[in-house]
């Protein structure tokens, strides 16, 4: 049961978005934040719409996947508009009952609003998660981080740190199916009962789980140790993140996105 | 009686990741018997089990307890966990409690019965794994690897179930830990007259303990029936890659090299009545 709940949204493939530096793709993901927080005009958002349209079709990911990743913030989607339909006033009254006023500026403004949060959480979804593996996701973490390192920030630490963290999320939830399991067969009672009985049922399973897991940390750690694990420095990388022409042209491309929702936001103002 | 009819479960129905974890399986594991399971890693022993007390439900087929569909509803399902008693791999993680005592007696408290009975159930159990009373005052985290495996084994069998089911015992301990809980557990069911189910991969262990044998080769039977009929096909059972006991694998050589030997026995004492007025001749 536990094993269903899907982790890690990486979906693999071999498309130019998968292939770019993950470096570039956090910077280029920054880059379309602003360009989407820059927009204005009603066309600057469709010319990112587009973009966002033909980004999916090159990583050859699915609609529906796109779709799932909008699911869980559908409240906060539907909560915005509703707020934008219902207090943005305006001139241009469309129909009023009793104190309820709704304006057609209220309905520009929920509809932009709406398409900035599908465009802002569509878009890290495709050009980051869905695209990029978590391992080299935190390896470019670590290398935009590394100038931290001069402060004293210990950048490769948390970069290793957030790796462990990711590669036993699979461990510990096969750990805790069985767990359950065995719980289970002494005729443990997950499912029935009210909301303190069942709240209680969950300890035989945390302490077990928590007891594992703080086995687990010690026996990597000194598995770590004994391969002469020391931290990040004098580490070198077995994959080398090196930059091509086209994540340049990448990067590049980006600038010039949020350069011409500049130039719609003034000469195409709609 | 616990009985499968044509069993089949798959993981991960429906989904790209769905693999064959047992395919059409029919077995009958005896009451009072005590049933060894062989097979390798992946070969569906586990699967098996868990469908045992209904913590799986078959994908098609049937498990019947007593006559009974198992899975019928919910209910049947909890009762069937109650009278097939399963101790995981590596039983020792589920431990909980403050004390020994009372995570043995985890199991008889979800049956909903009377304190005194509970404190009853957890002595006997303590006393068929060699548990001291000492031991029952500490926490299971203190214990060394063995004591928190019988614990863990004295957590189930404090259910009194009528089928006690046991997933690789005697994993991870030395000789002397293996031969104390294998040897207090068929002390246990000769005073009980419970059926047992023991899993293994060690050929020698099934070999010694068991009365049925079920040998499991990627999710379907290979061969079952008494230690001397599963290990008279051992053409069978090497060719999936199962060992034979050392004794049987011994024996068998000597037959194959012309000598007039009986292969299919399986324990020291049954060869060596077997060899010694050969060798004397």
């Amino acid at each position: 049961m536990l094993k269903d709940v899907t982790l890690g949204q990486f979906f693999p493939g071999n498309s130019i978005l998968h292939r770019l530096d993950p470096r570039i793709k956090i910077i280029a993901v920054i880059l379309f934040i602003i360009a989407v927080f820059t927009a204005k005009s009603a066309v600057s958002y469709g010319f990112l719409v587009l973009l966002l349209v033909g980004m999916v079709a090159i990583s050859k990911i699915s609609i529906r996947t796109v779709a799932k990743s909008i699911k869980p913030l559908l409240i906060i989607i539907i909560f915005t508009a509703v707020t934008n339909i219902f207090w943005t006033k305006g001139e241009n009254l469309l129909w009023k009952w009793k104190s309820i006023e709704v304006y057609a500026e209220g309905l520009r403004a929920a509809a932009l609003m709406v398409t900035r949060l599908i465009t802002l959480i569509t878009g890290t979804f495709v050009l980051l998660t869905y695209t990029t593996s978590p391992m080299a996701l935190t390896d470019a973490i670590e290398r935009l981080t590394s100038p931290l390192k001069k402060l004293g920030v210990p950048t490769h630490e948390f970069a290793m740190m957030m790796t462990i963290a990711l590669r036993f999320i699979p461990t510990l939830i096969e750990e805790t199916d069985k767990i359950i399991s065995a719980q289970k067969s002494r005729g443990a009672d997950f499912e029935t009962g009210s909301l303190l009985k069942r709240a209680k049922a969950i300890v035989p399973i945390l302490i077990p789980l928590f007891i594992s897991a703080f086995r687990r940390a010690d026996e990597l750690a000194s598995a770590m140790e004994c391969r002469l694990y020391h931290g990040g420095e004098g580490r070198t990388k077995m994959k080398i993140l090196k930059l091509h022409a086209y994540d340049f042209a990448a990067l590049l491309f980006f600038v010039a996105v949020i350069a011409v929702t500049l130039l719609i936001n003034k000469f195409l103002y709609i | 009686m616990l009985e499968f009819k044509n069993v089949t479960y798959i993981y991960g129905e429906g989904t790209p990741f769905q693999k064959k974890g047992l395919d059409d399986v029919s077995v009958k594991i005896e009451k009072g018997k005590v049933t060894g399971i062989i097979g390798h890693s992946g070969s569906g022993k586990s699967t098996l089990v868990q469908l045992m007390n209904a913590l799986y439900k078959p994908s098609s087929g049937t498990v019947l307890l007593d006559g009974e569909d198992i899975n019928k509803d919910a209910k049947t399902a909890r009762d069937a966990r109650f009278r097939v008693g399963l101790v995981f791999q590596y039983p020792e993680y589920q431990l909980f409690e403050e004390t020994v005592g009372a995570d043995i007696a985890f199991g008889p408290r979800n049956m909903g019965l009377s304190e005194a009975e509970i404190k009853d159930r957890v002595m006997n159990a303590a006393r068929f794994t060699g548990l001291s009373d000492e031991i029952l005052q500490r926490s299971p985290f203190e214990l060394s690897g063995g004591q928190k495996r019988r614990c863990a084994i004295a957590g189930v069998i404090a259910m009194d179930p009528e089928v006690l089911v046991l997933d690789e015992p005697a994993a991870g301990l030395d000789p002397r830990g293996r031969s104390e809980i294998l040897g207090g557990l068929m002390e246990y069911r000769k005073r009980r007259g419970n059926s047992l189910v023991i899993v293994s991969h060690s050929m020698e262990d099934i070999a010694e303990y068991s009365d049925n044998i079920i040998a499991l080769s990627a999710g379907k039977i290979l061969c079952s029936g008494t230690p001397h009929e599963v290990f008279s096909k051992f053409d069978i059972l090497e060719e999936s890659g199962l060992s034979l006991p050392e004794v049987t694998d011994v024996l068998h050589r000597l037959s194959r090299s012309g000598k007039s030997v009986n292969p299919s026995l399986y324990t020291v004492d049954e060869a060596f009545s077997e060899l010694l007025p050969k060798v004397k001749k």
